[in-house]
């Protein structure tokens, strides 16, 4: 008969991103079994939007993927603006998009330093987060936050764009391209990096469409899928990028690919920033009301592609001020619900290296 | 006339045995204390240097450029709470963090330490086996892991537990043998080319290293640096207390000062492996110019092995379990063998 150890990982420990339980069965070191629990992390975000009116509900947005939260505001007022059938002026989507790239970026270098720190590798921690630190710096010139920037609102952004602005992203990309592969080669001239990632927590096509899975996580499994470019939201079907896939399948592929993205990603802004165009960056319609008088009827699903994958926002408007459901398609939630499957059979140290790779943000799975 | 008849004639009032052994305690004191300050200029040194491969600055607060940071550390470890976990065995979870700490600070007086100006010679231990005697003692610090581990009940300090055994197993045997192959290269004496008796003793092997033993079996040298590492938990070895999957593995009960204990016999067990090193591979306290400065030159050679160390530290990912007794067991023990082997034909027909 098969003696088990049964090992919590979480909810809080070093390994797991955030607040959630890896009830973890092992035969030695092997994994047998994986149990997720979640929903230490839950805030009821989604009813609370119902109590506010539909401009306030920025903020929530901003703390469910919480480093990643330029696109989730998008992801929300893409569907809010839809209900309200508000027009947002081109000035405005180009810098949305500037941002929410941007955005990506800086998502990506958390999710590549941690993901370093997982294998017990020091170093690229701290050269993401000091990068990070420049985008955060962007930020708050821009909007004041660091963090959850509550910087995009229903008609347009919260603060125009001004020279000094577009030269920091500028100059910013300039300094950032040689770091990025300075910091692709400390990974991958790493001997014990491959070792620990060629071939670990393989996750094949159809598993990862059974699961619903999206994101990097699903590029990394072949298949090109990427809501900017299959169902383009703002001006991205008017730049030059490429939808990077691997078909290695595993964590390696999936490491080089998120790292492709981020290449793809300066391209999106490099080109952008040119193509800004002068005019008004809000609607007048939507600042004349104050942000509150505005009233939502019918219903609307929107999505856009953050770190993780397809975010989904779901709003019904009853004609009133406050919109009367809301629902997110959290693409965190799908993604972690795969690692028992790539974990099964694996070692343990190879589980927390398929967390990292999968790089989740509870925020946006618990909400 | 060196440190301990000096000290002896000091206290020759006392008759004797007394005078001796106040000679004793009182070197001891002096070389743990010289070492123990020198580890934190070298922790020093090294987290500035850290610093920098990570585009930070480094401690610069407490003290004169940060200076007392280490200090600090070491007081807010005593004066945290100790927290007890429930369902332990009391006198293995109290005992444990004590094995591995003494232990490790004992090695320390074995060491043959070599000449000071004034000082003369300060080696403490004057015995033909000091080799034996080392690993004798080093083979207590998996008591202590094992201890502190199992007495926990803890899942995570379970498998911490397993993986530090299985750590100490693999690499223990290179080690020894890769030792063994100097033992076999210094039973035969550079200077008359006689056989001498004093093959276990590492102050013959240090006074005996003309060429640099490193020079003359270098796959020794990076077989006992691997297994040195390996032995003293640092990435990227560091499984037996991997803190991205373990917590920190069989420490993970542990808190306070008795958290404390076991950081100082770790930090220590590196410290004492690049001396080690040093003194079998790369001549100890030989050095170019005068006998004099032994003890500087000895020093010297260990800050660089421990940077090094610290080096591998800060760039490279943990191995993971499989992978890594691998190493130990396919790839380290041959090699070692190897070298034996080697070391053998090179006093029969090189030299």
């Amino acid at each position: 008969m098969a003696h088990y150890t049964e090992l919590n990982i979480g909810p809080i420990h070093p390994a797991v991103h955030g607040i959630l339980k890896f009830k973890v069965k092992l035969q030695e070191e092997i994994i047998e079994d994986v149990e997720i629990t979640l929903g230490f992390l839950h805030r009821n975000a989604e009813k609370i939007c119902e109590l506010n009116y539909y401009a306030d509900n920025m903020v929530y947005f901003d703390r469910m993927d919480y480093i990643d939260a330029m696109n989730m505001e998008l992801g929300y007022l893409t569907a809010v603006e839809k209900l309200m059938d508000m027009e947002v002026p081109e000035r405005a989507q180009w810098i949305r998009m500037i941002m929410a790239e941007l955005n990506r970026l800086a998502a990506r270098l958390v999710g590549l330093g941690a993901f370093g720190l997982d294998m017990g590798m020091l170093t690229p921690f701290f050269h993401c987060f000091i990068e990070r630190e420049k985008i955060q710096k962007i930020f708050v010139e821009a909007s004041g936050g660091r963090q959850e920037v509550n910087y995009m609102s229903i008609g347009g952004v919260y603060q125009d764009f001004n020279d000094q602005i577009i030269n920091d992203i500028r100059e910013f990309l300039k300094e950032f391209k040689p770091y990025l592969e300075d910091i692709y080669g400390m990974f991958m001239h790493s001997e014990i990096f491959w070792q620990r990632n060629d071939g670990i927590g393989i996750l094949e096509p159809d598993v990862a469409l059974d699961y619903g899975v999206t994101g990097p996580l699903l590029r990394g499994s072949g298949i090109a899928y990427d809501v900017r470019k299959d169902a383009p939201y703002l001006f991205y079907d008017k730049v030059n990028f490429n939808i990077p896939i691997s078909h290695k399948k595993d964590n390696m592929g999936r490491f080089i690919l998120k790292v492709e993205e981020m290449r793809q990603s300066i391209r999106i802004i490099e080109q952008s920033i040119d193509k800004i165009p002068d005019g008004p960056y809000f609607n007048n319609k939507a600042k004349k009301s104050m942000m509150l008088r505005l009233k939502g009827d019918g219903e609307v699903f929107s999505r856009v592609e953050s770190e993780n994958g397809e975010f989904g926002v779901y709003v019904r408007g009853n004609g009133t001020f406050k919109p009367w459901r809301v629902h997110v398609r959290s693409p965190a939630f799908k993604n972690i619900s795969v690692v028992p499957v790539m974990a099964k059979g694996m070692m343990i140290a190879d589980l927390i290296v398929i967390i990292g790779s999968v790089d989740t943000v509870i925020g946006e799975i618990d909400r | 006339m060196n440190l301990l008849t000096r000290i002896h004639e000091w206290f020759s009032f006392l008759g004797n045995p007394a005078s001796y052994a106040i000679g004793y305690l009182l070197e001891t004191l002096f070389i743990i204390m010289f070492v123990g300050i020198s580890f934190i200029a070298l922790i020093y040194i090294f987290r500035k240097y850290m610093a920098r491969i990570q585009r930070r600055i480094g401690p610069n607060r407490v003290g004169k450029f940060g200076l007392l940071q280490l200090i600090a550390d070491a007081l807010k470890l005593i004066g945290k709470e100790s927290i007890l976990p429930e369902g332990r065995d009391d006198l293995a979870y109290k005992i444990a963090p004590l094995i591995i700490m003494i232990a490790t600070l004992v090695s320390f007086i074995i060491l043959p330490f070599g000449d000071l100006t004034y000082f003369g010679s300060l080696t403490i231990t004057h015995s033909k086996i000091t080799l034996i005697l080392l690993f004798g003692i080093l083979s207590i610090l998996p008591i202590g892991e094992i201890l502190g581990g199992m007495s926990t009940r803890s899942n995570y300090a379970l498998i911490g537990t397993m993986r530090a055994v299985a750590k100490d197993v693999s690499f223990e045997v290179p080690m020894l043998i890769s030792a063994l192959a100097i033992v076999m290269i210094s039973s035969r004496s550079f200077v008359t080319g006689n056989a001498i008796v004093g093959g276990f003793n590492l102050s013959t092997i240090v006074t005996d290293q003309i060429i640099p033993y490193g020079i003359i079996e270098p796959v020794g040298l990076i077989v006992f640096f691997i297994s040195m590492i390996a032995r003293a938990s640092y990435t990227p070895y560091d499984l037996a207390e991997s803190d991205s999957e373990l917590i920190t593995g069989y420490t993970t009960e542990y808190s306070g000062m008795r958290f404390g204990l076991f950081y100082i016999g770790l930090f220590g067990m590196i410290y004492l492996g690049s001396f080690f090193i040093s003194i079998l591979y790369l001549a100890g306290s030989n050095g170019p110019v005068t006998t004099d400065l032994g003890f500087i030159y000895l020093f010297i050679k260990t800050d660089i092995l421990v940077l090094i160390a610290f080096l591998i530290w800060v760039s490279l990912p943990r191995i993971r379990i499989d992978k890594f007794v691998n190493l130990g067991w396919k790839y380290l023990l041959p090699l070692s063998v190897i070298n034996l082997v080697y070391a053998g034909f090179f006093i029969l027909y090189i030299r």
